[in-house]
């Protein structure tokens, strides 16, 4: 139910809430820029009558500002001294941020415009809530608010031992939904949801720990996301014990001494032999097409045609369809169908080899040519196996028993393959289970072994994985192969502060637009490349890529470190100050991190220190 | 048919109500001045339902702290087990780590408390060093690193983790009786989820856990995967009656009005919902909402 009316000026708003005495308030408003409005106009038409309330606003931040000098002179000041009102939202710095705590507890502001982040961790309550929608802000537009969001948000709602009772007051707004506001109030909190995930530290960290990948596997098995995977598991396994009672029972019915392995055993050859059976190519084209499908690899040179004269090196395989390079060098894409002739050697898919390649096969093609199957012979060889499982199925039984005996025990074998097949499904599906944990990891493992971190044959953490762990920052692969290859030696520190922001930065966040120099562009370049060739590793063995670089972060934390002061780069960035300050202490965390590998990389090390003195100090600290 | 007969009716009593309450605050705002003084008789008369919506309003008399029962029931819990206590933000689940976390330093044991922002850990830090003493608590973070070996630390939960691998791969036991897991329900943030899941997995058993959370729906299912993986008891505090203080729930109109957003039986308020049914039909009605009356 959609209720659109007019939003209230914000200080309407608080003329009204005041008149039913619902004061102190925290309005929730979607975006910073309308919570930073809504301040100073309510500030503005309403003054704060009670004059002493001014002065005990002044002599609180007074003494505030002597632990945070940073929060002197902010442009929000009068704001909250005459108007005692505020606004409060990520934009702004934590001292900031903290000052309006601060004042709310003690009373002396009368409300707060927030975005919807407030709402998380902060103590920060007042007598009532104000919400103008039921959705909230997202990157690309709205959504609604979940259940826990809007409890979280109520949550502020009623000081404990200062009121009564708390209010939550859905406001007039265009988008209003008081139904919506109604049902989420009254639903259930929503539950937890693991957000499980594989990291290359947590791998790295735990294979070096353990040293084999069982171990690790076990650790990832633990997790609450596959909490589900594994009581499915354990009931599978149950499952499975009963299917073996059963057969031991019937086995044991029937007076044979044989054990269910032997039970297992035949139903893995009827089902190889039902497989095989289906699997038979009937028709010359079905022996052709099994048969191109196998050999049509790419690195090998086909001819295309019933004739075979036009070759073609294979590229690529995408299932029926095949790419490649021709004589004259264009590409050319084809069914698997129309090839006529396959010829053995594998070439490397290299621009100068491919000439070669193909003056071979004129060469010497008759004696490179591969020959294809006849329908005799693939039936014959596949008659051949079908009669070898015959054979194993007659002598499953142990020879030592009396004819008598073998009919009771062969029969009895057959009934229960019921429950032999029920057991080989579970332990399938059991495995398929504990792929889906597994598989993220092993990807990882995979890279990290193509860049030497780790020995995938071994399972072991090699030297250079070792320092690797303990590097603990979102993207390690990329900073260990920068610095491996020797890349940040050769920066200043202000470049590896530029460097490690563009990194560390939210990927869109716009951080302005200051000039970069050369050299610090052909860093940048240089370490793109780098991140690169670790997303082409990644992409190969299916891991998504990695968000871009962030050049104007890059810009922005270079001009900090070389010296900057605050205001100059919250003036030439036109960053909101709150922003620049996460992603300036998020790069000098990252930094501190290069820092501490002062064994494995001294000078990179050393360098990342001072870049991280430059980059910590006030107001980032 | 009898429905719609009773909407017409309520419909042109509220219209006139309306209209009147308009007039009123009009002349109401000229004159009030600001303050938090008790609302106008006219105001506060206009409906028997905002009078009973906003009765109750103000501040309790003064109390002597006195602990929740929820709250003695947690300390007493985690003499055995570990313990999740799930209540919203506010109703005191800090108090119960202050305690537990006094009593192990008395008894010269040690503590770690960690939780997922910066900003809040800096917070704990000062409210613990004004507590216990600045030399018996420390602080890491990314970027911080204070007094590392007093017997409590506080700091980001991803410290903590990282000095779980620490531990596992060189050997040397994390030095703590007690990890407190602040803000516990970050476990489902979707980027940094991972590190509580794994921070809880690689917990020696012979840590006490305590974690405190916002309300959740599966505290129960929460706490039975802490117990299946770590092979402790978890115990599951809940605050009875969620909220420390009661809450109501109101709308707000243009006109100033107040209207209780539910009615005594917990159902979104009729009045609101003819609202939104006319609302509706002025959308479907072509023509910006005249009715085919006429």
């Amino acid at each position: 139910m959609k209720l659109s009316m007019p939003e209230m000026p914000p200080a309407t708003l608080l003329r009204a809430l005041g008149t039913y005495n619902l004061l102190p308030a925290i309005v929730f408003l979607p975006t910073r820029r309308r919570c930073d409005q809504a301040a100073a106009e309510a500030a503005f038409m309403r003054r704060d009558p009670d004059v002493s309330r001014h002065d005990a606003r002044r002599d609180f931040m007074q003494d505030f500002i002597k632990e945070h000098p940073e929060a002197r002179g902010h442009r929000h000041w009068d704001t909250i001294i005459r108007g005692g009102v505020a606004s409060h939202h990520a934009g702004h710095i934590p001292a900031w941020k903290l000052a309006i705590e601060k004042l709310m507890s003690a009373g002396l502001l009368d409300a707060i415009f927030a975005t919807a982040t407030v709402a998380a961790g902060v103590d920060f309550p007042a007598r009532t809530v104000v919400l103008t929608g039921a959705d909230a802000r997202t990157g690309s537009g709205w959504r609604q608010l979940t259940a826990s969001e809007l409890q979280q948000m109520t949550g502020r709602a009623g000081r404990r031992g200062r009121d009564k009772v708390g209010f939550v007051v859905a406001a007039p707004g265009l988008h209003q939904n008081p139904q919506k506001i109604a049902e989420l109030l009254q639903a259930r909190p929503d539950p937890l949801i693991s957000q499980f995930r594989a990291t290359y530290s947590t791998l790295l960290n735990l294979l070096d720990a353990y040293g084999n990948f069982a171990q690790v596997r076990e650790i990832a098995e633990k997790s609450f996301a596959h909490r589900d995977a594994a009581r499915q598991i354990t009931q599978l396994e149950q499952e499975r014990a009963e299917k073996e009672a059963k057969i031991k029972t019937k086995l044991e019915q029937a007076a044979c001494q044989i054990p269910i392995s032997t039970a297992l055993g035949l139903e893995r050859l009827v089902s190889a032999r039902t497989r095989l059976q289906e699997a038979k190519p009937q028709t010359r084209t079905e022996v052709l097409l099994r048969w191109l499908d196998e050999s049509v690899q790419p690195g090998r040179v086909v001819g295309i045609g019933r004739s075979g004269k036009r070759l073609v090196l294979v590229t690529q395989r995408r299932d029926g369809n095949i790419v490649g390079t021709r004589e004259d060098g264009r590409s050319a894409s084809f069914p698997l169908q129309r090839i006529g002739r396959v010829y053995s050697p594998s070439y490397p898919l290299r621009d100068e080899a491919t000439e070669e390649a193909f003056e071979e096969i004129h060469a010497r093609g008759k004696e490179l040519v591969l020959t294809e199957p006849r329908l005799r012979d693939v039936r014959d060889e596949e008659s051949d196996a079908l009669g070898l499982i015959e054979d194993m199925i007659e002598s499953i039984l142990p020879s030592n028993l009396s004819s008598e005996l073998k009919v009771k025990c062969t029969r009895a074998l057959w009934e229960v393959m019921g429950e032999a097949e029920a057991i080989q499904r579970t332990k399938r599906r059991r495995e398929t289970l504990r792929d889906q944990v597994w598989q993220p990891f092993e990807q990882r493992a995979k890279v990290l072994a193509s860049f030497g971190y780790l020995d995938f044959e071994a399972e072991k953490v090699t030297e250079r994985g070792r320092w690797l762990a303990d590097l603990h920052i979102d993207r390690p692969l990329i900073v260990g192969e920068a610095l491996a290859s020797g890349l940040f030696r050769t920066l200043d520190p202000a470049r590896m502060a530029a460097v490690m922001a563009a990194l560390s930065a939210d990927e869109d966040r716009d951080y302005g637009e200051i000039e970069l120099d050369d050299s610090l562009v052909s860093s940048l370049a240089e370490f793109e490349d780098t991140g690169f060739r670790v997303s082409s590793e990644e992409w190969k063995h299916g891991i998504e890529p990695a968000p871009e670089l962030n050049f104007s972060a890059a810009g922005a934390s270079a001009r900090w470190a070389k010296g900057a002061d605050w205001s100059t780069l919250v003036r030439e960035t036109r960053a909101e100050e709150g922003d620049l300050f996460r992603m300036l202490s998020r790069t000098g965390e990252a930094l501190l991190q290069i820092a501490g590998l002062r064994e494995a990389h001294p000078e990179a090390a050393r360098i990342a220190a001072v870049a991280a003195a430059a980059v910590l100090r006030e107001p980032v600290r | 048919m009898r429905r719609g007969h009773d909407k017409g009716t309520r419909d042109k009593t509220r219209r006139g109500d309306r209209r009147k309450g308009k007039r009123t605050n009009a002349a109401l705002h000229q004159s009030a001045p600001e303050s938090l003084r008790p609302a106008p008789l006219g105001l506060a008369a206009q409906t028997r339902e905002a009078r009973k919506l906003l009765e109750g309003i103000g501040t309790p008399p003064a109390a002597p702290f006195k602990p929740d029962p929820f709250q003695l029931e947690a300390l007493a819990a985690l003499e055995f087990a570990d313990v999740l206590v799930t209540a919203p933000t506010g109703s005191g689940k800090t108090w119960i780590a202050r305690e537990e976390i006094r009593r192990l330093i008395g008894a010269a044991k040690r503590a770690w408390y960690t939780s997922p922002l910066k900003a809040l850990t800096n917070s704990k830090y000062q409210e613990f060093s004004a507590e216990f003493g600045a030399e018996r608590v420390g602080i890491l973070t990314g970027d911080r690193k204070e007094n590392p070996d007093a017997p409590l630390i506080v700091g980001t939960t991803e410290i903590y983790r990282n000095q779980l691998f620490d531990s596992l791969r060189s050997g040397h036991d994390v030095r703590a009786d007690l990890v407190v897991l602040d803000e516990a329900h970050y476990l489902a943030d979707e980027d940094r989820g991972h590190v509580w899941e794994e921070a809880i997995i690689l917990s020696p058993p012979r840590i006490r856990l305590l974690l405190l959370s916002a309300t959740i729906g599966n505290a129960d299912e929460f706490a039975r995967w802490i117990e299946e993986v770590r092979g402790v008891r978890c115990g599951v505090v809940t605050r009875p009656g969620d909220r420390p203080v009661p809450l109501k729930a109101a709308l707000l109109l243009p006109d100033q009005r107040l209207l209780p957003l539910l009615n005594d039986t917990g159902r979104l308020n009729p009045e609101i919902v003819a609202m939104g049914d006319r609302a509706r039909e002025e959308r479907l009605t072509p023509l910006g909402g005249h009715r085919r009356r006429f």
